[in-house]
């Protein structure tokens, strides 16, 4: 049906359509990042031998995020007085905009997906680079030297760690031998690509969780370093919408990750009968668990490493993964 | 990377290991026998013999006995018994002193109020106290 409404002609009816699914899908995000906060609090708190949130919303919590959120929204709005109040005002937009822009990209199963972009990989990362300048303008336009230095760290992480990220998918491009995700999954029919480039797969894993400014990389809001990084200055609404930006990167990142190296919707051998789109969920959770794993466990680096370990360890890592992955196309997928 | 993944393990190991937090306010806390909480007092039992007051290092009991009623026998019997537990301790001197076990220690140990006037506990209220009571009296 999707892949009908992709091919037919656009029409006042098509954008509605869109615009409908749009919503759905922005609702099935927002529900994720609802239940991914509370499972990260859940999961971090059963990894220090403790319940996490067991209050509101009977013994497990289900509410707890609804109600953070709750009294996120009906906070006092605070702007600075000396703050540069159009930039301020619109950083958070400009950092959530791209956030769910990149999920138009991203195929969840066969049938179901938003856009079949020849150029599907390239869009991601291109969309997910206007962040950087939403949260460097946060940072600029709270007038808060916090605020700035957060802002400042974390586009410099971000577009260190954004090379590495795209040089390890070299591999995968190379071989499916395309850019559109689609394809990239439909090459991953008889073995993921996890399995053939390996270092690829280490590397991307690494920078995603760099790029998400996630323990052991979450030096921008350090809490014990820095105030809060680059949205010091931000309450309510807006702080929530940093908030937002975050989870649905996670959303976004770990559906990449899916969708690239584990195989998206194709079943595990021998449990073919089970749905694409539940594989898909399956990997996909799995990710998201492995990123919460991470951050219960690692501590976070030291502000000259993190460079240090992006341009003289990740980069030159990619750089062989491409080389590894042009002699294993040529030994064995000829 | 071994550390990383010996790191990994251990967090992982960590999900199915016993919390080591309480449900506290929902499921009440059990203390060991010997915890020395609020006291349970027995009137039928006390002799009036003043000494828990008298050991007391706070001051903080005040008891007043009457004659027996049957003219035939010797000795007192309770009136009033009371513990400010503004000032009480909970030092067990007054049960370890006390020769006919009158006066006890429990388990209990919630003594928050919203006013200082019902931390003043008076006979009746240390008579009803009578859950948890500590099993071996003896030091």
């Amino acid at each position: 049906m999707v892949n009908d409404l992709l091919t037919s002609p656009p029409g006042w009816m098509h954008a509605a359509i869109f615009f409908g699914l749009g919503a759905c899908l922005l609702m099935i995000v927002l529900g994720f990042v609802t239940y991914a906060i509370l499972a990260e609090r859940k999961v971090l708190g059963f990894m220090q031998l403790r319940p996490g949130p067991n209050r509101v919303g009977g013994r497990f919590g289900l509410l707890q995020t609804v109600a953070d959120v709750l009294k996120l929204l009906i906070k006092e709005d605070t702007i600075p007085k000396a703050a540069d109040k159009p930039l301020f005002i619109l950083a958070p937009v400009l950092a959530f905009a791209p956030a769910f822009m990149v999920l138009a990209a991203i195929p969840f199963s066969d049938h179901l997906k938003f856009s079949d972009l020849s150029i599907g990989l390239l869009y991601y990362i291109a969309i997910s680079g206007i962040t950087t300048v939403g949260i460097l303008m946060a940072g600029w336009a709270s007038n808060n030297k916090y605020s700035l230095l957060g802002g400042m760290r974390s586009a410099a992480q971000m577009i260190s760690y954004e090379i590495p990220l795209v040089i390890s998918v070299v591999g995968v491009i190379m071989f499916s031998g395309s850019l559109n995700l689609t394809e990239i999954v439909e090459g991953q029919k008889t073995v993921a690509y996890m399995f053939l480039s390996p270092l690829g797969f280490i590397v991307f894993l690494i920078s995603s969780i760099a790029e998400l400014n996630r323990t052991p990389f979450d030096l921008p809001e350090a809490e014990s370093e820095l105030v809060a990084g680059y949205h010091v200055e931000y309450s309510g609404f807006r702080w929530a919408f940093f908030m937002l930006t975050e989870y649905v990167y996670l959303f976004a990142m770990a559906a990449l990750t899916t969708v690239l190296f584990l195989g998206g919707w194709n079943p595990v051998p021998f449990l073919g009968f089970i749905p694409g789109i539940i594989w898909f969920a399956l990997k996909f959770s799995l990710i998201v668990f492995f990123m919460i794993w991470v951050r219960g466990t690692m501590p976070r680096l030291r502000a000259d490493q993190l460079m240090e370990f992006a341009w003289k360890v990740l980069l030159p890592v990619a750089l062989l993964n491409i080389f590894v992955s042009a002699v294993v196309k040529e030994l064995f997928l000829r | 990377m071994k550390g990383l993944a010996k790191g990994l393990k251990y967090t992982l190991s960590n999900l199915t290991k016993q919390n080591v937090t309480t449900q506290y306010p929902d499921v009440p806390l059990q203390m060991p026998d010997r915890f020395r909480g609020i006291q349970k007092f027995y009137p039928e039992k006390c002799i009036v013999c003043n000494q828990c007051a008298n050991i007391c290092p706070t001051d903080c009991i005040q008891l007043t006995g009457n004659p027996h009623p049957d003219p035939g026998k010797k000795g007192k019997i309770i009136d009033t018994y009371d513990i400010n537990f503004e000032i009480c301790i909970l030092c067990d001197l007054c049960t370890e002193v006390c020769p006919t076990e009158a006066i006890v220690m429990t388990n209990n140990f919630e003594l928050a109020e919203y006013s200082r006037d019902e931390l003043f506990k008076d006979l009746v209220w240390l008579d009803e106290n009578d859950n948890n009571v500590r099993k071996e009296n003896k030091a």
